[in-house]
């Protein structure tokens, strides 16, 4: 069995870091910050707030959805390829978006095509990423997510600026041409030269271990419950804000100030779920519920400082408990899984992504206003957090021992070798 | 505007001074009974008040003095003309009340009314009567050749009578509907107008006016709307995307630059271990051949 020589840790390593950085910040940067759109769609087709929904929440569950895809096909053409196409596919969607005459066009557009490239570019980049880093993994991974804080912090007033100049259709074009960017960083992408890491067990056969294994499938229903609130603000918080008078240019800003304290949730969250002992559940735990009460409190709301106030705490604790999501997944699963674990993780909770924002929207239209949106988001959020309750190890004192390479365990028929048996915690 | 409290306490001995208002409106039809709640206002020497239908009007004055109320000389006036009848003067205490009462049956009665005292200074308040005002965007509603729009009007809590558009040319305004791309609808509530515009072209820019018109004045709203055609955002998209494709041939280009330099230095290294390998040739070939001697000889 050809052994894997060590990972760089470095070196081009950091170009790669770069690339995703820029990456994250062009995939969900554009994602979040497209509630500045969502004004414009409304006004533009005169449709109702849920079908509008549908566009942001078709593109975030074809993106989570297209993942394993995106994964799969990186593997076997190497991740440049693949990276240089979803950012032409993502562009591409945006380009015909602004060509459209009705939602159903923007659907297949934006959510679709747009969708379906940036699943193409996301997943391909973190496994490269992970060939390049080993021991500095977890902090090379952080420092390519925050590209996703600061860029909704960016694009949210960027783009509202766009629109006043530009209107929408201006707007998506000059879009898709900053989406164009992952073509270039697709490129950085340089494939390590590693020998082939061979997949233990096959992905088959993990699948089905997958799909038997009881806490698994309870992170995973706990997961989509959070995903279905998880997006809302995003996408309907500057809507609320108009509902409330607020005049646009303002509303992008609040937006941008709950990116800015997801930005900090996310390195304080990854600092303390470091620094905590136990079970990192518990931390997930604390801030899903915590994300989920500040949703629902954003109705009640009307103060300009009360709401400021609500959207730093809505940031910070969204995103807290992002890394934490990923992180808890080796604890329960085992490293060997954890790709294929990911896969289908990321394929069920798109459901979720899916399903949200149009439920939210479908309340509006029928309640004329944002409030049961909102506290129907906070209630997903807190039932998802209450199903991780039910997690093993929840309330033990320590962790459980997961992250130790598992030793293929090779037996003769006549000579016995006993290797060490470590942590041999699943069937 | 304050009842000017310096100039008083320098005049006048006490320095209790109050002009106060007060308005009585009873906003119903002209046949029907007065009386509604009224607004006090004890600081404020203007009075501005919204309507659009008919009304009987009460407007009072209290005017509050140290000095002799009869003395005072009491006045009121629409717009810069002297009104002559239908007010009342009375007095309570030290308290002067004036009360003038009429009907707004039109835009003729809509204006400013003011009370006028006259001691030695002449003390004024007024009542500004004006139609509700449309609220505007301040941004112009951008478009692009082709498209469609909708310019939306819309009065908060008022039901004008009717809508009407008009578009500007230079100054002239223009009665909008008669073109073939325009047409206008009515909102499903009566306090909005919309105005939609099919086949934009960049003529049908500008500047665009909506009228509402009630019994008692007319209101209008400015909107402003810009055609652009797609060359506009089309080449700052352009430039971009030659500089991504600039970007990306670099990087493609400076990875095979670095591949070449990486060969080059590789095939320097695979020819130092020929050369090694043809001295050890060379010897082997003297060792084989005594071995080949040997063969010859055991095959013989």
């Amino acid at each position: 069995m050809a052994r894997r020589t060590e990972p760089p840790d470095g070196g081009w390593g950091w170009v790669v870091v770069l690339s995703a950085f820029f990456q994250s910040a062009l995939v969900f940067g554009v994602l979040r910050s497209f509630g500045v759109f969502f004004v414009e769609f409304v006004a533009a087709f005169g449709e109702q707030a849920a079908r509008v929904s549908w566009i942001a929440s078709i593109g975030i569950a074809v993106q989570q959805f297209g993942s394993p895809v995106g994964s799969a096909l990186s593997t076997k053409f190497g991740p440049r390829p693949v990276v240089m196409t979803g950012g032409i596919l993502a562009a591409l969607g945006m380009l015909l978006a602004s060509f459209a005459t009705s939602l159903t066009h923007l659907y297949l557009s934006i959510g679709l095509l747009s969708g379906s490239g940036w699943a193409l570019t996301f997943a391909p980049t973190l496994a490269c990423l992970s060939c390049y880093f080993s021991r500095r993994r977890s902090l090379a991974t952080g420092l390519a997510l925050t590209g996703v804080g600061l860029s909704s912090f960016a694009f949210a007033p960027f783009f509202q600026w766009l629109l006043s100049h530009y209107a929408w259709r201006g707007s998506l074009l000059l879009v898709s041409a900053l989406s164009l960017h992952l073509v270039a960083c697709g490129a950085l992408l340089r494939p390590p030269s590693l020998a082939e890491d061979p997949a233990v067990g096959g992905p088959r056969a993990q699948l089905t271990s997958l799909l038997h294994h009881g806490p698994f499938l309870r992170y995973t229903v706990a997961l989509t419950l959070i995903n279905t609130g998880y997006f809302i603000p995003y996408l309907h918080l500057v809507a609320h804000l108009q509902d409330l008078d607020w005049d646009p240019l303002p509303a992008a800003f609040l937006l941008s100030v709950a990116a800015i304290s997801d930005l900090v949730g996310r390195v304080v969250s990854g600092w303390l779920g470091d620094a905590v002992p136990g079970p990192v559940t518990r931390l997930l735990m604390l801030w899903t519920t915590l994300t989920g009460v500040s949703l629902a409190l954003f109705p009640v709301a009307r103060a300009p400082t009360a709401l400021v106030a609500l959207a730093v705490a809505y940031g910070f604790t969204s995103g807290a408990l992002a890394p934490l999501a990923f992180s808890v997944l080796p604890e329960l699963v085992g490293t060997k899984r954890i790709y294929c674990g990911l896969g289908l993780l990321q394929m069920i909770e798109s459901i979720g992504g899916l399903l949200g924002p149009p439920l939210s929207g479908y309340l509006r239209d029928v309640t004329g206003n944002y409030t049961a949106s909102f506290v129907v988001a906070g209630a997903f959020l807190l039932s998802g957090s209450g199903i991780l309750l039910t997690l093993p190890d929840f309330f033990s004192c320590f962790s459980t021992t997961t992250s130790r390479p598992q030793d293929l365990v090779t037996e003769a028929p006549d000579i016995k070798v006993s290797l060490p048996k470590e942590g041999l915690e699943e069937d | 505007m304050r009842a000017l409290p310096g100039l008083l306490a320098a005049r006048a001995p006490t320095p209790r001074l109050l002009l106060l208002l007060q308005c009585l409106l009873a906003t119903a039809r002209p046949s029907s009974a007065d009386g509604s709640a009224p607004e006090h206002s004890s600081m404020p020497v203007e009075k501005n008040i919204t309507l659009e239908r008919p009304s009987n009007v009460n407007l009072t004055c209290q005017f509050t003095t140290s000095g002799d109320l009869n003395a005072v000389n009491v006045t009121w006036k629409k717009d810069s003309e002297q009104l002559e009848n239908n007010y009342l003067v009375s007095a309570t205490g030290s308290t002067l009340y004036t009360q003038y009462r009429f009907t707004i049956i039109n835009s003729k009665q809509m204006g400013s009314y003011s009370c006028f005292f006259r001691e030695e200074k002449e003390q004024r308040g007024t009542f500004n009567f004006k139609v509700p005002e449309l609220h505007g965007k301040n941004k112009p509603l951008i478009s692009y050749v082709g498209d469609s729009t909708v310019l939306t009007c819309k009065c908060q809590n008022c039901f004008p009578l009717n809508w009407t558009w008009y578009s500007t040319n230079g100054s002239v305004k223009v009665p909008v509907g008669v073109q073939m791309n325009k047409y206008v609808i009515n909102g499903t509530y009566a306090n909005e107008t919309k105005l939609k515009i099919t086949q934009l072209l960049e003529e049908d820019g500008g500047s665009y006016w909506c009228h509402a018109l009630f019994q008692v004045g007319e209101s209008e709203e400015h909107i402003e709307l810009v055609v652009l055609s797609y060359l506009v955002p089309l080449k700052p998209f352009l430039a971009i995307v030659a500089e991504v494709v600039l970007l990306v041939a670099a990087i493609l280009l400076c990875e095979k630059y670095t591949q070449k330099e990486k060969k080059h230095s590789d095939e320097g290294k695979e020819f130092e271990q020929t050369e090694q390998l043809k001295s050890d040739d060379s010897n082997g070939i003297e060792n084989n051949v005594p071995r080949h001697r040997k063969n010859e000889s055991l095959g013989q």
